[in-house]
């Protein structure tokens, strides 16, 4: 079971007094998983502990079943996209891909295959033989992703990788990353921009200061946040009757109105008597359009659970 | 998995070389190493020059080679006055002794017009005879084994090291780009011995093109028959031997510096530190002179270094040259600290983090 997910147990890391992230318990299937939080909230520690380009003070990690402290087969099957924007020296794009696949001990021509493949799923073939010195944010990033993805691996792990693309790029890249999720890989994406999380997660790992505040698929983690009401948002032919109907349930801690008239928001505590409740209404001939959850969203989530100043980014 | 080790050193060895040659960071290494050939481009005018000035005197107070030849310590300086003449150079001074007597000391030069001949007097006693012969091979290869093991070794080699090998990790730490190695499937080790490898064949090629050049410079004011002879006599295992120190030197500063590059976050502190025991070689006692490159390196020189015999006796007893080590324990010595410092530095590059200061 271990062999194909990502484990941490009980990890922390400390940078001398400071904390990095504290006793870190996680189990990540593959698929796709955001990791949220605010600047030095610790995602780029975890991601570089799974890397192990540094090691846990205390508790033990495992990649698919290999320590990060075992380069010569982790690598085999993890590519990073770090969020560091410095290349070395002189290299051409080209080059940057191809020289790192090297050292893997790949011969030459091989070599080269992986890197065209690579940076042509990345959109890149066209600038990869300029300088990387000379290339912008958003081809930076990319010929990253390329280096990451070039030697087809198992595990993806990107900081803010979405950081500087134009909206075409980014619609690809995530396109990209759903492929790598849908061919049964792990993807391990850190991002400050949460309807984009939202978009793109199968699950989120949600930090604050170094812990891990809530984690799992979005709908589960609100779920089991219980002292905030859950919102919904019901579009109906007569969404007075309906808000005046919901009054009468004491599940119910406010319903609102829209402003165009076409639907009611509603707060319930219980939100299995309020399905109940909106069966009965169609029941006695309510049209009801759509039902959605108003704050089932990594938004909101985190909003609930660390506070308000994030929600808002 | 030797065959892979093997081609991931040479990868990380053929990024690495290129980096390391072409590096504008390193330019000044370059400059340190070739610097010699300046001097002995100025010897290579000043020679001549100084022939012509013996010429001038030797004809104006015309002595015989073979008189010169005749003066030995213990003759008193009538004595040499009448056998020499009047001295065309002559210098005197009273010092104290340390009982408070006054000592008379002198000092006379002749020629004859190839050499010149010192002579040093205590008290009108002759105490010492010193010949110096500007344009001999002899002489030329004191100066270079002077210069060779003050400054090309001490400094040139020491500092080209210092800037080359502690770059190979550090200098990536401080461009942000040491990460993109470390997730790659390398060993740490592997990189480490790449990365070493590459070091030392820029420092090796470098510094030993430079000890060639400056050997052929130190010829270059002698005559073909000259050079032929010292060359078929013992020019060329004394160039081979010169070649050889400045590799090992090369070998042996470059694990300690790349040593250095990987455990301290200032390279600067190890490297004085290193400087200064290297340089306090001069002045310990002989036991200690032992633990340090520059003694085994010494060792090797074919020529011994003049010490001034114009510095107090103290001081001169502190920086006689310790017992030389045999060539097989200065070469033992060497390749074995070197690799006692390279499995340290592999054991720290194990554990080696990645922290620009960011999360």
């Amino acid at each position: 079971m271990s062999d194909d997910r990502i484990i941490f147990d009980n990890v922390s890391r400390f940078y001398g007094e400071v904390l990095g992230v504290n006793r870190v318990t996680l189990s990540i299937p593959p698929g796709i998983t955001s990791l949220v939080g605010p600047n030095g909230s610790g995602k780029t520690t975890l991601m570089n502990l799974m890397a192990g380009l540094i090691r846990p003070t205390r508790g033990r990690i495992t990649i698919l079943g290999i320590p990060p402290g075992r380069p010569e087969r982790l690598f085999r099957l993890l590519g990073y996209s770090t969020q560091f924007d410095s290349f070395p020296r002189g290299l051409t794009g080209r080059q940057f891909v191809t020289t790192f696949l090297s050292l893997a001990g790949l011969p030459r021509r091989q070599c080269r295959e992986l890197a065209d493949r690579a940076i042509d799923r990345v959109g890149m073939t066209a600038a990869a033989d300029r300088r990387v010195a000379a290339y912008s944010k958003g081809m930076r990033q990319r010929i990253k992703l390329a280096q990451a993805i070039a030697h087809d691996p198992r595990v993806l792990v990107l900081d803010e990788p979405l950081n500087g693309l134009d909206p075409l790029i980014r619609a690809e890249t995530i396109a990209l990353f759903r492929q790598f999720a849908a061919e049964g890989r792990h993807v391990i994406v850190s991002s400050h921009v949460l309807h984009e999380v939202d978009m793109i997660s199968d699950q989120v790992i949600l930090l604050s200061a170094g812990y891990v505040v809530g984690e799992g698929q979005i709908h589960d983690v609100r779920s089991e946040i219980e002292d905030r009401p859950m919102q919904v948002l019901i579009r109906c032919d007569r969404p007075g009757a309906l808000a005046s109907r919901a009054f009468q349930e004491d599940h119910v801690v406010e319903a609102q109105l829209l402003s165009d008239g076409g639907g009611v928001l509603i707060k319930t505590r219980d939100p299995v008597r309020f399905y109940r409740m909106i069966n009965r209404a169609a029941i006695e001939g309510a049209i009801i359009e759509t039902i959605a959850p108003a704050d089932d969203d990594v938004n909101s989530i985190y909003g609930y659970l660390i506070g308000g100043e994030e929600s808002s980014r | 998995m030797i065959g892979l080790t093997l081609r991931q050193i040479l990868a990380v060895f053929r990024l690495e070389l290129g980096k390391t040659f072409l590096a504008r960071r390193g330019l000044w290494v370059y400059l340190l190493a070739f610097a010699p050939l300046l001097l002995y481009a100025g010897r290579a005018a000043y020679v001549p020059a100084e022939r012509a000035r013996l010429a001038e005197m030797a004809r104006k107070r015309p002595v015989s080679g073979l008189t010169l030849w005749t003066i030995r310590p213990g003759l008193s300086a009538d004595e040499v006055l009448g056998r020499l003449g009047e001295a065309p150079m002559r210098r005197a001074w009273t010092r104290r002794a340390e009982d408070g007597r006054r000592v008379e000391h002198m000092v006379w030069a002749y020629t004859d017009g190839r050499a010149t001949y010192s002579f040093r007097f205590r008290d009108g006693v002759l105490t010492e005879v010193n010949r110096h012969e500007p344009d001999s091979i002899w002489t030329a290869s004191l100066v270079f084994a002077t210069l060779f093991q003050t400054y090309f070794l001490r400094l040139a080699v020491f500092f080209g090291c210092a800037g080359i090998f502690m770059n190979l990790f550090r200098g990536e730490m401080l461009d942000k780009s040491l990460h993109f190695y470390l997730l790659t499937p390398v060993r740490r080790p592997v990189l480490l011995a790449g990365k070493y490898l590459a070091g030392l064949a820029a420092t090796t090629l470098i510094f030993t093109a430079s000890t060639a050049l400056q050997f052929m410079a130190m010829l270059w004011p002698f005559d073909g028959a000259a050079v032929r002879s010292f060359m078929a006599g013992y020019g060329w295992s004394h160039l081979a031997a010169y070649l050889g120190v400045t590799a090992l030197a090369c070998l042996g500063y470059g694990s300690v510096f790349l040593a250095a590059g990987l455990l301290v976050r200032s390279p600067i502190i190890p490297a004085a530190a290193v400087l200064l025991w290297e340089s306090a070689n001069l002045f310990v006692p002989e036991a200690l002179k032992k633990i340090s490159l520059i003694f085994y390196l010494q060792s090797l020189c074919p020529v011994v270094a003049r010490q001034d015999s114009d510095l107090p006796v103290a001081i001169r007893l502190l920086i006689a040259a310790a017992t030389p080590a045999t060539k097989t324990a200065a070469i033992a010595g060497i390749l074995g600290f070197t690799a006692i410092v390279l499995v340290l530095a592999g054991w720290r590059a194990r554990r080696l983090e990645i922290n620009y200061g960011t999360d």
